[in-house]
């Protein structure tokens, strides 16, 4: 089947309404980022967030503000459970031509896709949560993924001035997967009591110039993205090499999920 | 402390003494042969009339810190320093043997370190006859402009020396971290994914160079991608060094180097230096 809806001229803001789902951490910045660019954008967050950015249509009921949308991005980050139950609301809600972004950072695009009855309608995208307004945004179709449907996506993001690249449906898309192995290692080594947290991220800032030390990064990120990427890049890869740090699923156990509990790796006055 | 012994005088070595000079410290610089040292000094001296050239130094400051450096090729002019660092080629038996000369030569109370960042500390401490004496300090290329030392901690090194380690670190205007002795210690082993991961993804056709690059540059706001920065670094180099981690975890998985980086060191695109790499330099 093809989507009935063409792909969204470049430069253009579509006509249609946007929905954005999900964890508030990434949902947050993208609906702002597209209500910037002139969409309509309603905004339903299931966990977290503040009162949330300007210019968006802030849901209560999810089914009703789906029914009317062209396009959804959907952001729930863990558990896996609490993920594909969104995804199959939204599924079930939206129009049957709608096209369904979703994070596919620790679940490939083509499972997630084969959540819902509309499989060629979904595209992976990924991003770092936490930030302001990512500075680019991967887009990975899966496997039943029609071409028009990853263009509509695509073009989407383009409009609202925001860097795109490509990648193949894989674990933890590029960026994600490279630097939650990173955060992993940092994890593991203070697991290990080889350094301390404080003296990890200084070596790494000074080191090796990175923007963050990884473990104030993580707290930033949320240790819960981290855990589910690791997590889900260990289930489909199947490897010991991607065995996720222990302390990892502890803290996300314990609810040390970073600034936004006010407690990670670090502790904060204030929760963000 | 006041004198500081450094043995060797490559890249790193004359680095180190170049620093510690600038901060004041004296410096005995060893090399095995006068040719080599005469060649480091040579090189040091023209390193310091830039930064005067560049007015980034006065003059009289280079005239002061080369003052302060006691150029030698004989381990007994190392007898009265409170430390000698070792800053010779990564070979086992090489350091062996120059901790054995300098638990000759140096005063009981003396700290031994060590530059290595592939070798155990443990293991160099086990030569000497004061283990708990000896200690990783493990500077950053090149040392006048990276900021960080890691002190790393043998098995038997005791507090004392750290302290010392710590005021040495401090003295020579840099931050020091500190790590328990174990392979790659923070900062080889920590970003070992950013290269290793990259390739990985790289292999598997997940996305190409430039891309892969780019979404770390864009996305992750880190200065290079991984791809340039191991041309930069050079694929020989950084291959040597995820297969030391690799070895020194016995083969765990997580560190397995990446056959592709093998073959790409084998055809001599090693980056930058040889013009061509993950990218051409031409």
């Amino acid at each position: 089947m093809r989507t009935a809806r063409g792909p969204v001229r470049s430069g253009e803001a579509p006509g249609g309404k946007v929905l954005v789902a999900g964890d508030a951490s990434l949902a947050e910045p993208l609906a702002a980022l597209l209500a910037e660019s002139g969409c309509s954008v309603s905004l339903y967050v299931v966990e977290g967030g503040g009162v949330g950015p300007a210019g968006v249509d802030r849901a209560t009921d999810l089914a009703a503000a789906a029914k009317d949308a062209t396009i959804a991005f959907e952001t729930a980050v863990w558990p896996p459970e609490r993920k594909r139950a969104l995804i199959e609301t939204l599924d079930r809600a939206l129009p049957a031509e709608a096209v369904l972004a979703t994070l596919a950072t620790a679940q490939v695009t083509t499972e997630l896709a084969a959540w819902t009855t509309r499989p060629e309608q979904v595209v992976g995208f990924g991003m770092l949560p936490g930030a302001a307004a990512p500075g680019l945004i991967e887009i990975a179709p899966g496997l039943a993924t029609d071409e028009a449907a990853t263009a509509t996506i695509e073009q989407l993001l383009v409009a609202a001035g925001r860097e795109v690249a490509r990648v193949r449906d894989d674990a933890g898309l590029v960026l994600a997967r490279i630097l939650c192995l990173i955060v992993n290692e940092a994890a593991a080594m203070l697991m290990e009591g080889a350094a301390t947290a404080r003296d990890i991220d200084t070596a790494m800032k000074l080191g090796t110039n990175y923007p963050h030390g990884p473990l104030e990064w993580a707290d930033l990120l949320g240790v819960d993205f981290v855990y589910a990427t690791l997590a889900g890049l260990r289930a489909e890869q199947d490897e010991d090499r991607y065995r996720p740090c222990p302390l990892l699923r502890k803290m996300v156990l314990a609810g040390r999920l970073g600034r936004k509990t006010g407690r990670g790796f670090f502790e904060y006055a204030e929760r963000t | 402390m006041q004198r500081l012994g450094v043995v060797g005088a490559g890249t790193m070595g004359i680095g180190i003494v170049q620093v510690a000079a600038q901060q004041g410290l004296d410096v005995v610089a060893c090399e095995v042969d006068e040719s080599r040292m005469q060649a480091a000094m040579d090189g040091l001296r023209g390193t310091l009339a830039r930064l005067v050239d560049r007015g980034r130094l006065a003059q009289a400051d280079v005239d002061a810190a080369l003052s302060r450096i006691q150029p030698t090729t004989q381990f007994a002019d190392l007898a009265d320093v409170d430390c000698a660092i070792e800053v010779v080629p990564e070979v086992l038996d090489l350091k062996r043997q120059v901790f054995e000369r300098l638990d000759q030569v140096c005063r009981p109370e003396a700290v031994l370190a060590t530059n290595t960042s592939s070798l155990s500390v443990t293991e160099l401490a086990a030569a000497t006859r004061r283990p708990e004496r000896l200690v990783g300090l493990h500077f950053f290329n090149p040392v006048p402009l990276m900021g960080l030392v890691e002190i790393v901690r043998g098995l038997r090194t005791d507090a004392a020396t750290l302290e010392a380690a710590r005021g040495l670190v401090r003295q020579l205007g840099k931050t020091a971290v500190e790590v328990k002795d174990t392979p790659g210690f923070i900062v080889n082993r920590v970003a070992r994914p950013f290269y290793n991961e990259a390739l990985r993804l790289l292999n598997d056709g997940v996305a190409d160079v430039a891309t892969i690059d780019r979404i770390m540059k864009l996305g992750g706001g880190f200065r290079m991608g991984p791809f340039e920065l191991m041309d930069l670094i050079g694929n020989d180099v950084n291959f040597a060094v995820t297969s030391q981690v690799f070895a020194g975890y016995f083969d765990d998985p997580k560190y397995r180097p990446s056959y592709l980086q093998q073959r790409v060191v084998q055809a001599g695109t090693l980056g930058r230096k040889t013009k061509r790499g993950w990218y051409d330099y031409e």
